[in-house]
């Protein structure tokens, strides 16, 4: 706003306010409010007469004061304009000030910052660029920072993006060397003077490119020395961090997609019909000036030598013009003010009902549903697409592990009630785990089987726990209370080692060395030999351990395709009998990991590690060496069994996307997560299946493989289309031909888009648009991966733009709300930490399956509602200013009112029920001696009512007009019901006929799905922690690393910083490149 | 553990059937019988009350006399404005054929006089008719004072161009003895009219509380000359000149005039014979090509003579009869063609 030059970079120099007011950057203050005190009255008021309805109505009242041509007393306009006008801005005025308060809040609080050389509290507004701020554990990030050090070993530390991508495992940053080494020292910090010069403000959450200047060398800065404004500090004690954008530049606040003013169709329609009724007026307007002109030259010439009127000085043409103001002002009515207030008020009672109900009441967290916008319930009922966040909508975001398969056996399945394997219900039984002291109770297994088996000292499940136990990245910590807390990078993992505890096989703790294992009560140590960490290509991770016993073992998880073409020639039959489990696991939607071992003997692992350690120290080919190493070691496994983990979906989720999809709903999902993650929930929700002709994978990496893989699925679609209906290809050509550019409906077969967000930029650029909207829309489901906030809230732009859907966006975190916010619904997930996303939602509640009843009830009565009462409105209008019009041609188009009509806007705007009671009571009021007392001149209608309703024959004609207005209508609808009956009206038929048979039963048996799907699962956390570990770089100092037999694999740390860098890098690149997973 | 909110209200929504949206709904279901039973009902209601109207309405007798022609020399008297202060009388003789039994009422009727025309309808002071304020003038334009800036009472177009023929009806007896047949011209008001809308400043001395006031310019006498005789029946409670203050709706209009006194020979009605409208013709009608009528007539208990609402009532039954056989056919073909089609 300030600055009117486009900041092409950004030059910033640490604990120097004074360079850095040179650029003018925006302190860390934000705005979301839209008025001032002082700027209130004239913002709004002119926002307010901007409307239609409004300015219409403000004309009409200057037009009333002209004496010459107002034809009805001025009061009647400017009190429902006055009020209309006022109930608006007291509505802005609240909606600002809840605006201010949320802002003065996060404003407001309170960060240390270090100036003058002294840590001082300092509000989140007045900090500046270039300042160097100390976080605390747990605290929110105030500002985009770069990280200086932290208490961390080599300045690393974990934050939480959840608020920012909707990932909730931590993630890893860590300082440049040189300035880790400021440590907490006040002093050095406080002498920092180094200047970063990097991009721009801009909205890539993943991507920072600058370079930092300090003591006459140059560092390069990337997305992994920045802490993002949003994020959460987590497992670090402190860190210091210095300001590189602050408030409104911050990637959070770019990111976030501006507040529209959301609007209805039903407003469109409305603001459509006024015009057209506005235009309606003025045809009538002229055809009565014309009348008063012709009247005015025929009879009014005579009449007037009668009436004395200043003769000669009026012609009748003028006459004629001054009638047509008089008429604009008389029908008036018909271009009804009342009717925005009462859509209004309607508007509201539904926002009521949706508060009010107790279907939509989720009692464990007591968050009832609200509506948090009140314009927009009509909407509901017209929703076409739905845009739906997976973490915390879809899912719970909790792992549980679920079911496993050892050496053959099925353990996890309540064995008796073949119906109900999958729902575990409340009454079975859970195994008891409190024997144990170091149990997560929130754990549940319902099988005893297993524990039996332990019991028993089966050595294959004892084998296949202690590789669950052991084989992980996994940190582990001990609380105040002793307890064992784990803190864990994918909940999946956590699961796994959770599972393994609470029977009996507890992680404890580990050094970069060792892990030290509790089994069945015995404190175990195990040499950690080697770490062989998990990639996206290799798709599994591998241990390699020695055991007290002095036995080297191999242990190894990962996903099953990968993993089962390593085994040894011996495990055929378990490996049939393991794959049919997996078949099994996988098509409840569970996610599947295959666990190995293998046996090395003490020779050749030693040749194998020295080759390894040879690799390392390579500068050449490194990494295939190492990548061929770990292949090498890796095979003739012997298969121990798979594990089967649920991400717990959200309660009813498959149903309610059941019925919406009924419902002619399309839902697409866009979620941050990984791409197997969300395949993996799309099946678990049923949204993909595997009777689905084909599912589509769009993974190119730049805009040609992009345009090219659309093409070929856009190609395939069409020509298994034309497969499946052979009989009906001509036909079906000529109707591509015709509807070419009107995406086809008629693609018979469901099919599945699975797009991640590398091709999706590509994807959403200019000319490939149309072809990935033209796909989309073709596909039964589409699921987008590894979407930024921005690209959620491009996608659904996109489709409103050009399919013009009425579209809704539900989600729960910051990531959620640019797509909240640019959909026409919003819907936040409420109940949750976050509030973001429920701030910016229009609606809001506790869980994703409310969305039924939000859409199929609330917004279906709603837009019920709202048509028949606008069309009783237009009619009630239209009936009612009709008449002036009738009665203008035997008043010689005067513009006298045949009824007295002052009241009429008044009953419009205090009773919208309009009922006949206040209709009546109003009109004896009217007529009444006591206001014609007071009013003579306003009200001289006196004795009206009383005279009129006293005569016989008024009753006589308002019964005969009733029936005459009645029966045809009823003709009408019988004849319909008959002949044309609705396919409501046949239900209805139905169920009546139901009702008087005996009631039905309900129980449909439950339809398991059989599937071939096999799970192409693999960790959903990226590669990094394996090599923290065996490096031992993220180990508190103060427990020392007890001294090994083995020498161990030994880099110096800044290639061991580099390595990562680099690795995280290639992860990124890889994972795009397995585009061609056939899954 | 978690924490059970108890200590704070609950957020549970109340479970009423409002809230909930259960309020007990009923929708109406277009059955055979239902539909058929009620358009049956309805029109033989409709039926019999436009016969009984019908019968009623041409009880009522009703005879128009219209005197604009029949009076020219009159009326060419009045379109010129100048000969205001000349008297015009003209008598009109008429024979009734039959005895009118009953109240009888006698209007006077014109034809082609705008009285709502907005100008005109607007042209009256509501406040000085109360006699709150007899100055009040304001709303009166273009009649609002004279020329030497008196205020007219009662001012506005209304007011000045009232109708002030008189109307008198003799009962030839015989050739030579002429009776005058007893009008009451009390009761010709609404109530409120009378009582509330149109009130006397104050009943003492009406001629001083006007003064400093003038007439309407078409007046010959001030209103509290209207009627010397009755003072309840003078200044602005005059009977006639609140009926002319009524403005009517549409160009063609009667209002009333007065009533029958049934005393002495016209105790049962008017009896037939010959009969004559004495009119002092003050009211010009032709400038505006405007005529003007007297009616007597008689009343129901449902209004005037006027067969339309009898007729429409009767249309309304039959239409109604013809619609509910037609759906009868319907049904009972569309029951046949299900029938069969389950036999088959």
């Amino acid at each position: 706003m300030f600055c009117f030059m486009v900041e092409m970079e950004r030059i910033v120099k640490a604990n120097d306010r004074e360079y850095n007011e040179k650029f003018q950057y925006v302190d860390n203050r934000i705005h979301t409010s839209k008025y001032s005190i002082l700027t209130f009255l004239p913002i709004n008021l002119f926002e307010q007469f901007q409307r239609v309805a409004n300015a219409y109505f403000l004309c009409l009242l200057i037009l009333q004061l002209i004496p010459e041509i107002s034809s009805l007393t001025w009061f009647t306009t400017i009190v429902p304009l006055v009020l209309v006008i006022t109930m608006t801005a007291v509505k802005d005025a609240t909606d600002d000030y809840f605006r201010h308060k949320s802002d003065n809040q996060v404003n407001n609080r309170q960060s240390e910052v270090l100036i003058d050389s002294k840590l001082q509290n300092e509000k989140w507004m007045n900090v500046k660029v270039g300042d160097i701020i100390k976080l605390e554990n747990n605290q929110f990030v105030a500002a985009d920072l770069l990280l200086l050090s932290s208490s961390e070993p080599h300045g690393l530390c974990y934050v939480e993006t959840a608020e920012l991508d909707g990932e909730t495992n931590l993630k890893v940053r860590h300082a440049l060397s040189v300035t880790s080494e400021l440590g907490a020292d006040i002093n050095r910090l406080a002498r920092f003077d180094g200047i970063v010069v990097c991009e721009a403000p801009n909205n890539k959450l993943d991507k920072f490119m600058g370079i930092l200047s300090w003591k006459d060398s140059k560092h390069s800065l990337n997305n992994e020395k920045i802490i993002l404004r949003g994020c959460i500090l987590r497992n670090t004690s402190w860190c210091f961090g210095m300001v590189i954008f602050a408030g409104p530049d911050t990637k959070l606040m770019q990111n976030s997609g501006k507040t529209k003013f959301k609007r209805t169709s039903i407003d469109r329609l409305m603001n459509a019909l006024v015009l057209w009724i506005f235009g309606f007026l003025i045809c009538l307007g002229i055809i009565l000036a014309i009348g008063n002109s012709i009247w005015e030259s025929q009879i009014g010439d005579q009449f007037r030598t009668f009436l004395f009127w200043n003769e000669g000085e009026k012609s009748s043409v003028f006459s004629g013009f001054l009638t047509f103001w008089s008429y604009i002002i008389i029908l008036n009515t018909v271009v009804p003010i009342s009717l925005y207030v009462s859509v209004e008020v309607i508007r509201l009672g539904h926002s009521y009902f949706i508060n009010w109900d107790r279907k939509m009441y989720y009692s464990r967290k007591a968050t009832p549903a609200e509506a948090r916008t009140t314009t927009l319930n009509e909407e509901l009922g017209q929703i076409e697409y739905i845009f739906s966040d997976k973490t915390g909508t879809l899912t719970q975001n909790i792992m549980t592990f679920k079911r496993c398969s050892i050496n053959g056996r099925i353990y996890g399945e309540v064995p008796d009630d073949l119906d109900q394997k999958t729902e575990i219900t409340q009454k079975k039984e859970p195994v008891d785990f409190s024997v144990k002291s170091q149990v997560d109770r929130e754990f549940q297994f319902f099988d005893h089987n297993l524990m039996e088996s332990i019991k028993m000292g089966d050595p294959k499940v004892h084998e296949f726990l202690r590789v669950l136990a052991l084989c992980h990245t996994v940190m582990s910590e001990e609380n105040s209370a002793g307890e064992l807390i784990y803190q864990v990078q994918s909940p999946d993992e956590g699961a796994l080692v959770t599972a393994a505890r609470n029977f009996g096989f507890i992680f404890k703790s580990r050094t970069p060395e060792t892990i030290t294992i509790e089994e069945l009560g015995t404190l175990v140590t195990y040499q950690l030999l080697a770490f062989l960490d998990f990639n996206n290509t290799r798709k599994r991770m591998s241990v390699i351990v020695r055991n007290p016993e002095g036995q080297i073992k191999l242990y190894s998880k990962g996903a099953d395709t990968i993993l089962f073409e390593k085994l040894h020639p011996s495990n055929e039959v378990l490996l049939s009998l393991t794959s049919d489990h997996l078949s099994e696991f996988a098509g409840e939607g569970l996610r599947t990991l295959a666990i190995a071992y293998r046996d090395l003997d003490d020779k050749y692992f030693k040749e194998w590690h020295k080759m390894l350690e040879d690799a390392n120290a390579a500068t050449e080919e490194r990494d295939e060496r190492i990548a061929g190493l770990y292949e090498e070691i890796e095979r003739d496994l012997m298969l121990l069994g798979a594990t089967a983990v649920e991400d717990k979906l959200q309660e009813g989720v498959i149903e309610t996307v059941a019925s919406l999809s009924l419902a002619n709903i399309k839902i697409w999902v866009l979620t941050g997560d990984k791409q197997e993650t969300a395949i993996n929930i799309g099946y678990a929700c049923n949204m993909l299946t595997d009777d689905m002709n084909d599912v589509f994978v769009i993974a190119g990496n730049n805009a040609v493989e992009v345009r090219e893989e659309l093409r070929k699925a856009k190609e395939n679609l069409s020509g298994q289309n034309r497969n499946v209906s052979n009989g009906h290809v001509v036909c079906e050509k000529k109707q591509q031909l015709e509807l070419d550019s009107i995406v086809e409906e008629t693609v018979t077969g469901d099919y599945a888009l699975i797009i991640n967000g590398h091709s999706l930029a590509h994807a959403l650029e200019s000319d490939v648009k149309n072809d990935l909207l033209e796909l989309a829309c073709m596909c039964k489901t589409v699921v987008c991966c590894r979407v930024t906030p921005l690209q959620k809230a491009q996608v659904v732009e996109l489709v409103k733009k050009y399919r013009n859907a009425v579209t809704l966006a539900i989600g729960d975190g910051a990531n959620d709300v640019s797509m909240i916010k640019s959909a026409h619904i919003g819907v936040g997930i409420s109940g949750q930490e976050g509030l973001q996303a429920v701030l910016a939602s229009d609606y809001s509640f506790a869980q994703f399956r409310y969305l039924q009843r939000l859409l199929l009830v609330h917004g279906r009565w709603s837009y019920f509602r709202m048509c028949k009462f606008l069309c009783y409105f237009f009619y009630k209008n239209f009936a009612f200013t009709l008449v002036h019009f009738w009665f203008g041609f035997f008043c010689g188009f005067s513009a006298q009112i045949a009824l007295d009509t002052s009241y009429w806007t008044f009953i419009n705007h205090v009773f919208i029920w309009g009922s006949i009671a206040i209709y009546f009571s109003i009109l004896f009021t009217m007529h009444s001696n006591g206001i014609f007392g007071i009013f003579p001149n306003q009200f001289p209608f006196v004795g009206n009512a009383r005279h009129s309703l006293t005569q016989k024959c008024i009753w006589l004609v308002i019964l005969l007009t009733t029936v005459a207005s009645v029966l045809p209508v009823v003709v009408f609808k019988f004849l319909k019901v008959n002949l044309y009956p609705t396919l409501s009206d046949q239900i209805r038929r139905w169920q009546k006929a139901q009702k008087k048979a005996r009631p039905p039963s309900s129980r449909r048996p439950r339809t398991r799905r059989s599937s071939s799907r096999r799970s192409g699962y693999a960790f959903a956390h990226q590669e990094g922690y394996g090599e923290l570990i065996t490096s031992g770089k993220n180990m508190r100092t103060k427990n020392p690393p007890p001294t090994s037999g083995l020498e161990k694999t030994h880099y110096n740390s800044t290639s061991w910083i580099e390595n990562l860098c680099k690795k995280t890098t290639e992860t990124v690149s890889s994972f795009s490149q397995d585009k061609t997973v056939k899954l | 553990m978690e924490e059970r909110p108890q200590h704070r209200p609950s957020r549970l929504p109340d479970n009423s059937a409002l809230k909930q949206q259960e309020l007990p709904a009923h929708r109406l279901y277009f059955t055979a019988r239902r539909v058929l039973f009620v358009f049956f009902t309805t029109g033989i209601f409709c039926l019999c009350m436009g016969i009984i109207l019908i019968l009623s309405a041409r009880s009522t007798q009703e005879i128009e006399i219209n005197y604009t022609r029949i009076c020219a020399n009159c009326a060419k008297l009045r379109e010129n404005a100048s000969n205001f202060d000349k008297e015009c009388t003209c008598s009109i003789p008429f024979y009734l054929s039959g005895k009118m039994m009953g109240n009888i009422y006698m209007y006077y009727k014109l034809y082609g006089f705008y009285q709502n025309l907005y100008r005109y309808v607007r042209s009256r002071s509501n406040r000085q008719l109360m006699g709150k304020d007899i100055k009040a003038v304001d709303d009166c334009a273009p009649f609002k004072m004279s020329d030497n800036k008196t205020p007219i009472v009662p001012c506005g177009a209304i007011a000045n161009s009232m109708f002030n023929d008189t109307i008198i009806l003799l009962h030839n007896i015989n050739s030579s003895v002429q009776i005058k047949v007893p009008m009451l011209k009390s009761g010709l008001t609404w109530w409120t009219d009378k009582y509330v809308k149109f009130q006397n400043p104050s009943s003492k001395n009406l001629a001083d509380e006007f003064r400093g006031t003038t007439k309407p310019p078409n007046w010959p006498k001030p209103i509290y000359d209207l009627d010397k005789k009755d003072p309840r029946n003078n200044g602005f409670l005059n009977d006639d000149f609140i009926v002319w203050m009524r403005a009517a709706a549409f160009p063609t209009f009667k209002k009333l005039y007065g009533r029958l006194n049934r005393t002495h020979h016209f105790i049962e009605g008017l009896p037939a014979g010959n009969y004559s409208l004495n009119i002092t013709y003050n009211f010009p009608v032709t400038r505006f090509h405007g005529e003007k009528s007297v009616v007597l007539s008689t009343l129901t208990w449902c209004g005037g003579n006027s067969l339309f609402l009898g007729l429409a009532y009767t249309v309304t039954g039959a239409i109604t009869w013809l619609a509910s056989f037609a759906m009868m056919a319907i049904h009972i073909m569309l029951k046949n063609k299900k029938m069969s089609f389950f036999h088959q």
